[in-house]
């Protein structure tokens, strides 16, 4: 079956680009992307089990951790990476959606204590202006960079949520 | 008069008890929360009526220590309508324990709650043929949101305990 | 009339025949990941990313509070001002209270209205608010069951169903809600097991935080290495006490989207219980540890225990006054550890034995009511049979950590 054009999608109509253009966009996508973060969640496997650590421009593997993190990342990666071959299916988005949650949850608790972090001064009860600047400066983690690239996965949920409704009359 | 709320596990027991009393019972999404009772009041009709909140059970042959806990508050309290809360999603086993309570005698109103999960999984159930074969009231509601409690406070008052031979004929029959 | 069993069956057969129609099943999105969520090679990976969410949040949340601004609140301005003002400098009342006059942290006070008043408020307060915020979140989406489901394998080995880990997890935040849970399982011998472990081995919400904050790089450790004694304890008892472990099928409920006011409302039920039920605990147990140190007790109890305490477990033998505080609470203990002169190692090694050794009073109260569903000989077999698992425990458990610190060569 072709991918472009296949009549049976018309009545989803209304885009410019077919769905099945869509999802094959998302299937390379996807892949490359689970790729992107297998090979972080590796590094920092690495990394921490030889006990070293790494900083490159504005990004930094290191810190408390950081093994955990870099499973996660690891499985996060082995999650997209099936994408190539059944991107369409929803066990292989279900997958895809829960490995961006597992990068939201590393960002989120990191946003989330950076924040937390900028607030209280060293010795006063707030942090000067320097201080709750240099809180949010570079390096960060990997995940923070992956982060937006991870939020695609939002449009491909109501994609398919369209469809399946679609479907159904 | 009292009512008595019961049903399986995790079916949504304590979202309607605090949706009829206003209480702060603590509702959880997992099954065996309530291991003990919870008693409230409710306005109905004007009046005052106590309501109690039961360990879930499955049937009324105990097999752990909630479940007795709500098969003797059902003996104790023989006066009482009991709202029997089922999953929409498992209506035959719902039913069960809810036949198993009218065949004892009491006046039975069943709340098909999680009729939203129900609906999503495409479980359509007839409520007014269902109505008539058991002859007790029986309101979808979706407790967590509030759906539906309103009018399952309205029915109780027509529920009457109901002969389980009825219910057997108009089902067309059992196998002996 | 009554109907038998497969006549009620058969009825509700013909019924549900005549009123529901099963539309053609489309599995949704939710169901799919509800489904990864449970499968052990997706869930497992999944479990790890919530944990260390957990974690991560509760760490970020508690320093917030507690090193952002209470520590600076309780030792910069509460603690001076308290040993400038309070009459009668010296005095027993004075000890009592305010403890130490020449501490300069409020640690190492030891006062009731200082060491006290700052472990409950300034340390654990935040701790347990952070907790259960999460863990409230986690049991309103449906995750938690799942977890049961997950782990249901392992908790097999000891003969206890995936749903063990209901009361094991409630346990993290306080083990008297978790001892009561344990009513949910099948039989006494389940009930009676599940009760016992609990107590010894799973530490609460209160003593997380502050572990956290006297050996934050040791939490780990200790986490494992009192899980690890729970599965292996667990097994011994399931192969020792006579009776049943029967098999349960758990039911998973749906996903759904927790609800701000049902969050906002358990959280304020279970804080406001900590305000009422530890609270007043923490600041008795200070008062019991001074009076027994200002009367001498402690000091003879101290050189009693020597052996026990250096040659056994390898801890100094001032910790004796700990151990008697955390009968009451075990929150104040671990703060109270931190103040005695020790190596880390040992400090390890006596956080470890406060958690293992004696339930706090309150779940000891707990498992008293629970073991009355036998009559007197039921709270007696509970009791007689905790305590004999607590001695074995605390003995063996207790002892083979000093053990592997001697074995690293660091005790």
């Amino acid at each position: 079956m072709g991918w472009i054009g296949s009549p049976h999608m018309d009545y989803l109509g209304g885009g410019i680009m077919d769905n099945e253009v869509k999802f094959m966009i998302g299937r390379i996508y996807f892949a490359i992307f689970g790729l992107v973060v297998l090979s972080i969640g590796i590094l920092e496997i690495l990394l921490s089990l030889t006990g070293r650590s790494f900083e490159w421009g504005i990004m930094e593997m290191s810190g408390e951790f950081l093994l955990w993190r870099g499973l996660i990342l690891f499985f996060a990666g082995a999650f997209y990476l099936p994408s190539i071959k059944n991107f369409t299916d929803i066990h292989q988005l279900a997958k895809v959606v829960m490995a961006s949650v597992m990068i939201w949850i590393i960002a989120g608790v990191k946003i989330f204590s950076m924040i937390l972090e900028s607030i209280p001064g060293e010795e006063g009860w707030l942090n000067t202006f320097e201080g709750f600047l240099e809180s949010y400066s570079a390096p960060y983690i990997p995940s923070l960079f992956l982060l937006p690239f991870s939020l695609v996965v939002l449009y491909y949920i109501r994609l398919s949520g369209e469809m399946l409704r679609g479907g159904r009359r | 008069m009292k009512i008595l709320l019961m049903g399986h596990p995790n079916v949504g027991k304590s979202a309607v008890f605090n949706r009829l009393t206003g209480a702060k019972v603590t509702e959880s999404n997992y099954p065996g929360t309530t291991v003990d009772y919870t008693k409230g009041y409710m306005r109905l009709e004007g009046k005052d009526v106590e309501i109690i909140d039961v360990p879930g059970t499955f049937s009324l042959e105990p097999k752990d220590k909630a479940e007795e806990v709500a098969v003797k508050m059902l003996k104790e309290n023989r006066d009482s309508v009991i709202i029997c809360v089922i999953d929409s999603v498992k209506l035959e086993r719902g039913l069960y324990l809810a036949l198993e309570i009218i065949e004892e005698g009491y006046p039975v109103v069943i709340a098909l709650n999680m009729w939203d999960v129900a609906e999503d999984k495409n479980i359509r159930i007839d409520v007014e043929k269902l109505e008539n074969i058991l002859g007790v009231p029986i309101v979808p509601t979706i407790a967590v949101s509030g759906e539906g409690i309103k009018e399952l406070v309205s029915r109780i008052k027509e529920a009457s305990p109901i002969d389980i031979e009825k219910i057997v004929e108009k089902a067309g029959g059992v196998e002996q | 009339m009554k109907l038998t069993v497969d006549e009620r069956w058969d009825l509700i057969d013909k019924i549900a025949k005549q009123t529901v129609k099963y539309g053609k099943y489309r599995h949704t999105l939710k169901d799919a990941i509800a489904e990864i969520t449970v499968k052990p090679l997706t869930g497992i990976p999944i479990a790890i990313a919530v944990l260390y969410g957990f974690w991560s949040f509760f760490g970020a949340f508690a320093g917030f509070f507690t090193d952002g601004f209470l520590v600076k609140l309780f030792d910069n301005h509460w603690l001076p001002w308290l040993q400038e003002v309070f009459p009668g400098k010296g005095g027993w009342v004075y000890y009592i209270l305010v403890g130490d006059p020449m501490a300069d942290n409020c640690f190492e006070a030891f006062g009731m209205l200082t060491s006290g008043l700052f472990v409950a408020i300034g340390v654990v307060l935040p701790a347990i608010v952070a907790f259960y915020l999460f863990l409230i979140i986690l049991e309103d989406s449906g995750y938690l069951p799942r977890l049961a489901v997950l782990v249901d394998t392992v908790l097999h080995k000891i003969g206890l169903h995936g749903f063990a880990v209901v009361p094991m997890i409630l346990s993290l935040g306080c083990n008297v809600p978790a001892v009561a849970a344990t009513r949910t399982l099948e039989t006494r011998k389940q009930r009676f097991m599940m009760a016992t472990l609990l107590a010894i081995f799973i530490p609460c919400g209160a003593q997380l935080g502050i572990m956290l904050e006297v050996i934050p790089g040791y939490v780990g450790f200790v986490m494992i290495y009192l899980l690890t004694g729970f599965f292996i304890f667990g097994f011994i008892l399931n192969k020792l006490i006579p009776g049943k472990s029967p098999e349960i099928l758990l039911d998973v409920p749906p996903y759904h989207m927790p609800i701000a006011r049902n969050v906002r409302r358990k959280l304020w039920v279970r804080v406001r219980s900590f305000f009422t039920v530890a609270i007043p605990f923490v600041l008795l147990g200070v008062v019991i540890v001074n009076i027994m140190y200002l009367t001498g007790f402690l000091d003879w109890l101290a050189n009693l225990l020597e052996p026990i305490l250096c040659g056994w477990f390898g801890v100094p033998k001032e910790t004796v006054g700990p151990l008697i505080a955390a009968f009451l609470r075990k929150d104040l203990a671990v703060a109270q550890l931190s103040a005695i002169e020790m190596s880390t190692y040992q400090l390890v090694t006596s956080v470890i034995l406060v958690s293992l050794y004696f339930p706090c009073v309150a779940t000891f109260a707990m498992l008293i009511k629970e073991g009355r569903e036998g009559g007197w000989k039921g709270v007696a077999q509970y009791l007689f049979g905790s305590l004999a698992a607590l001695i074995a425990v605390v003995f063996l458990w207790g002892g083979l950590v000093h053990l592997i610190w001697i074995i690293l060569g660091v005790a």
